[in-house]
């Protein structure tokens, strides 16, 4: 199957996943790293690629997913491009809460992709979007904590609260937002 | 429709239980729950995955989204709060678990409201002495407006125009002054020569000056008149009534410039620029 499915397996008890998606592979290596710094009672397993599909030969053996990140470069528009094209590859169920957009910024003058085309493209597909600046240290482990409970809403983890009522409640957040100018 | 699996999932992370039996029991209904679950997978299974379409995947997913919460909200109201086994040790540990956890998130909230106490306090101190600082400037500025207030001098109309008059009058008379003594030095030191008098000087032109000659005080006069009137063609024409070597004078002596095209015509040169 060329579409990652949501439902498709079991959940793992006391151990959730995460895939970030994204081009910029230093970014997503130590986003990976500071995430699993973080102290927590659940076991994190931390998928990295670039695009989807998932290569099917491992599909067995892969965990289910719980959350999805998309790491979007605002700096290459070649990163904008190839993550609406994985997007096509993406089980609708995922899209009820599972799924989260991540745009990282460098510095101001090197925007390549249009802000306003980032929060349409996470409108399109209702999930929230998450700013983050590739360099600093305190944002990045900010951010970690919190895809972190992200993750384990989605996992389940978090009595009474869903991963779609969470993204309701995270809709709204969004709605009255400016972003980083 | 598909259960949400999230709520059906207990996670209970207790410490070690001091009985085996709680443990079994605990165990047993773990399994199942667990079974449950992988009754409701199964079902799952037999769904097919949906890619989302191209071109309104907002809309589509927003259907979604309403099936989906409607499910939960009926699922939440059909729901019945339970307890999840009903051993008392297990509760007990979980209990206290539970306890602990809030203890501990109790304190960070205390810690960081106290924080938060401390630097607004220090703020209001800054501001404090911000404001008596200003306090400070305001009072001694009013005093210096005080000071100098009494200083000033009303400006009144009519004295400035009895100054200017006063003035004007002043310079009129310092005019005068150097005018007559101009006119005194140009009598004693340049006269008019006598007609065929004794400075009798070769010219090459045998003419006899026909006419009257002006004087060079009188040939001065004409040339700052037509400076002063006239300031874009200040040129006067040399007339046979001016004496030559007084021209001559003028001219080496760069008090007056002739016409760069008329040789006829002389200028006072601008000795006020």
């Amino acid at each position: 199957m060329s579409t990652l499915a949501a439902f498709g397996k079991l959940p793992t008890l006391s151990s959730a996943t995460i895939l970030l998606v994204g081009t910029n592979d230093v970014f997503q290596q130590q986003l990976a790293e500071t995430i699993l710094k973080e102290k927590q009672d659940l076991k994190i397993n931390i998928h990295l690629t670039t695009s989807l599909p998932l290569p099917a030969e491992r599909d067995h053996i892969r965990p289910r997913i719980d959350l999805i990140v998309f790491i979007i470069d605002v700096q290459s528009k070649y990163s904008f491009k190839d993550i609406e094209a994985s997007l096509l590859h993406v089980d609708a169920n995922f899209f009820l809460g599972k799924v989260c957009f991540l745009a990282t910024v460098g510095g101001i003058n090197q925007m390549s992709v249009d802000m306003n085309a980032v929060l349409k493209l996470a409108d399109r597909y209702c999930s929230p979007v998450l700013f983050c600046e590739l360099e600093c240290e305190t944002m990045r482990i900010a951010m970690a904590q919190r895809l972190l409970r992200m993750l384990q809403i989605c996992h389940g983890h978090v009595p009474g609260v869903s991963a779609l009522s969470f993204s309701s409640l995270m809709k709204n957040s969004l709605d009255d937002s400016t972003f980083i100018a | 429709m598909s259960l949400n699996e999230e709520d059906i999932i207990p996670t209970i992370t207790s410490p070690l239980l001091s009985s085996d039996d709680a443990k079994e029991q605990l165990l047993e209904e773990c399994e199942e729950i667990w079974k449950q679950m992988e009754e409701c997978q199964n079902k799952l299974a037999l769904q097919e995955t949906e890619a989302l379409p191209d071109s309104d995947p907002k809309l589509s997913l927003l259907m979604k989204r309403l099936k989906a919460l409607t499910a939960e909200f009926n699922q939440w109201q059909k729901r019945k709060p339970e307890v999840i086994t009903a051993n008392p040790e297990i509760l007990v540990a979980l209990g206290r678990d539970q306890l602990q956890k809030l203890d501990h998130d109790l304190e960070m909230v205390l810690s960081t409201i106290q924080a938060k106490n401390k630097k607004l306090k220090q703020k209001l101190l800054r501001e404090q002495q911000w404001l008596e600082e200003q306090q400070q400037l305001i009072d001694c500025l009013n005093q210096t407006e005080e000071e100098i207030s009494n200083q000033v001098v009303h400006f009144s109309e009519e004295r400035a125009f009895q100054e200017l008059k006063t003035k004007m009058l002043k310079i009129k008379a310092f005019k005068e002054e150097i005018l007559k003594a101009l006119g005194e030095f140009l009598e004693e030191h340049f006269p008019l020569p006598e007609n065929g008098g004794t400075t009798k000087k070769k010219r090459h032109s045998s003419e006899e000056p026909e006419a009257q000659l002006i004087t060079l005080h009188e040939i001065l006069e004409d040339l700052i008149k037509q400076h002063i009137n006239i300031p874009h063609d200040p040129y006067i024409t040399i007339s046979d009534s001016f004496w030559s070597p007084y021209i001559e004078l003028l001219l080496r002596y760069g008090i007056a410039l002739r016409h760069p095209e008329d040789p006829n015509r002389i200028r006072l040169e601008n000795f006020h620029d």
